[in-house]
């Protein structure tokens, strides 16, 4: 099974910081990371997020009036655990 | 000889405490660019940036920050709203106490098919809204007014103005260049539309920092005045609809909004109300004394009723470039003289071509300032 890492995208970034300072207060997991290229042609930033946060986290950013794109599921390019100098 | 700072209504001076540090420490630790840079330091800087319009809306009592757009300077914000806006064939209301930074737009879009009326106000700048009224005419689609006048500091009656707007169904639009951070206004409560405001006076930020409070309805109808890169939706070549967005392309004056937060912080700490006191104590001083000077005329309003700390006097047959020079030569106080970029406010106020010298106080003044000011107009008299 390919690692899979979710991405919530937004039309500026003033969108995103909201949503992340609204996060951030709730303590839920959150990332500012910029767009994955694969997820979008747009080339802002996005939040980095846990699968099981993610309705929570369409709930809240409907109450604060946040907007969102979408949220883009894209397998990691990258292994985590590999040692970059090796 | 010391010397006397009375030109507030240029721009503030000192500025508020922590202004020059905060500004320093982002020059010097990361002047990261934000909306561009991916990295953790820039992300903080557009937290702050977000902290600022927060602060702002709270200010203006704006429900929503996300209608709160920096620009370089309350000009440029009037210039958005002016040529944003306005459409060949319509109409506007502006009061006789305008600056130049909205006469000389208005007279640009002439050119473009815009017309305007100017509602009159009397000798000393006080609005009587009955004739604004009169202005509005089957075409007018908006009133842009100064909420203070820079030359006699005389108040417009904007929660009046503002029930007048609605009940015409007109987009209503303020000036806030000598009121943001010494008045109370409440966009939601007089139904302003736009509002334009500087960093640099009343909120004791940098020069170089403004901006505007835009509403919803207004926003659906504007069209931003400059384009270019946000940061956001690059793929496209149209401007991005999202606020604020739409209108803060190219880089912004981070190290002016980074100041300007300091200076939010403080008068949050402050309160407005009370530096707005300290300055009409000094205010009421002043008048008092400088009545009691022959030969030098206050214009405008010469109590403290209806007014700022902007105080216009005319010396009377004496030129007052020449009082103002004196005044600084003599005695170190540094003033504004002649037409304040306000002709029209001058012809309004029957002081044009003449002129004025203005004396603007911030809440450090003291007594003793005026005193030695006071001194010096009257030896000016009678020396």
């Amino acid at each position: 099974m390919p690692d899979i890492q979710h991405y919530v995208l937004f039309p500026n970034h003033d969108n995103a910081m909201r949503l992340y300072r609204e996060l951030k207060k709730l303590g839920v997991r959150a990332a500012i990371a910029p767009t994955p290229r694969s997820a979008s042609k747009c080339c802002g930033v996005s939040l980095m997020v846990e699968k099981e946060d993610l309705e929570k986290i369409q709930d809240i950013a409907d109450q604060k009036d946040i907007e969102i794109l979408k949220i883009a599921e894209v397998e990691k390019d990258f292994n985590p655990h590999r040692d970059r100098y090796c | 000889m010391d010397k006397i700072y009375f030109d507030n209504g240029s721009t503030s001076w000192p500025k508020a405490p922590g202004v020059s540090m905060a500004m320093a420490e982002l020059l010097e630790n990361g002047a990261f660019n934000i909306n561009r840079g991916n990295y953790e330091g820039a992300y903080e800087i557009e937290g702050v940036v977000l902290d600022t319009r927060e602060q702002l809306a709270q200010l203006f009592h704006a429900r929503n920050s996300r209608g709160v757009v920096f620009t370089p300077s309350v000009t440029y914000s009037l210039n958005y709203f002016l040529k944003g806006f306005l459409r060949a064939g319509d109409h506007i209301v502006v009061s006789g106490l305008e600056h130049n930074a909205v006469m000389r737009p208005l007279e640009q879009m002439i050119r473009q098919g815009v017309s305007y009326d100017i509602a009159p106000v009397d000798r000393a700048g006080n609005l009587d809204v009955s004739d604004l009224e009169a202005c509005i005419n089957e075409r007018t689609k908006a009133v842009l007014i100064t909420h203070a006048s820079n030359v006699c500091g005389t108040v417009l009656p904007i929660e009046t103005i503002g029930h007048i707007c609605k009940k015409h169904n007109l987009i209503f639009g303020v000036d806030s260049a000598q009121t943001a951070g010494t008045l109370d206004i409440d966009v939601e409560k007089c139904g302003i539309d736009f509002l334009a405001f500087t960093g640099h006076k009343g909120l004791l930020g940098p020069q170089g920092i403004g901006g505007f409070l835009i509403s919803e309805r207004l926003d659906k109808q504007m069209t931003p005045l400059i384009a270019g890169g946000t940061g956001s939706q690059s793929d496209s070549l149209l401007m991005p609809e999202n606020l604020p967005d739409k209108y803060e392309s190219g880089t912004m004056n981070l190290p002016g909004i980074i100041g300007l937060h300091a200076a939010l912080n403080y008068l949050e700490e402050t309160g407005i109300q009370k530096i707005h006191r300290r300055k009409m104590e000094l205010t009421e001083y002043f008048l008092r004394k400088v009545q009691e000077i022959p030969k030098v005329r206050i214009v405008g309003n010469p109590t403290c009723e209806n007014r700022v700390a902007v105080i216009s006097l005319d010396f009377q047959e004496a030129d007052n470039a020449v009082a103002a020079f004196e005044l600084e030569q003599r005695a170190g106080i540094m003033t504004r003289v002649g037409l304040h970029c306000a002709p029209l406010a001058h012809q309004s106020l029957g002081t044009f071509p003449r002129g004025t010298v203005r004396f603007a106080f911030s809440a450090v003044n003291t007594e003793e300032e005026i005193d030695r000011c006071i001194d010096s107009i009257y030896k000016l008299r009678y020396t």
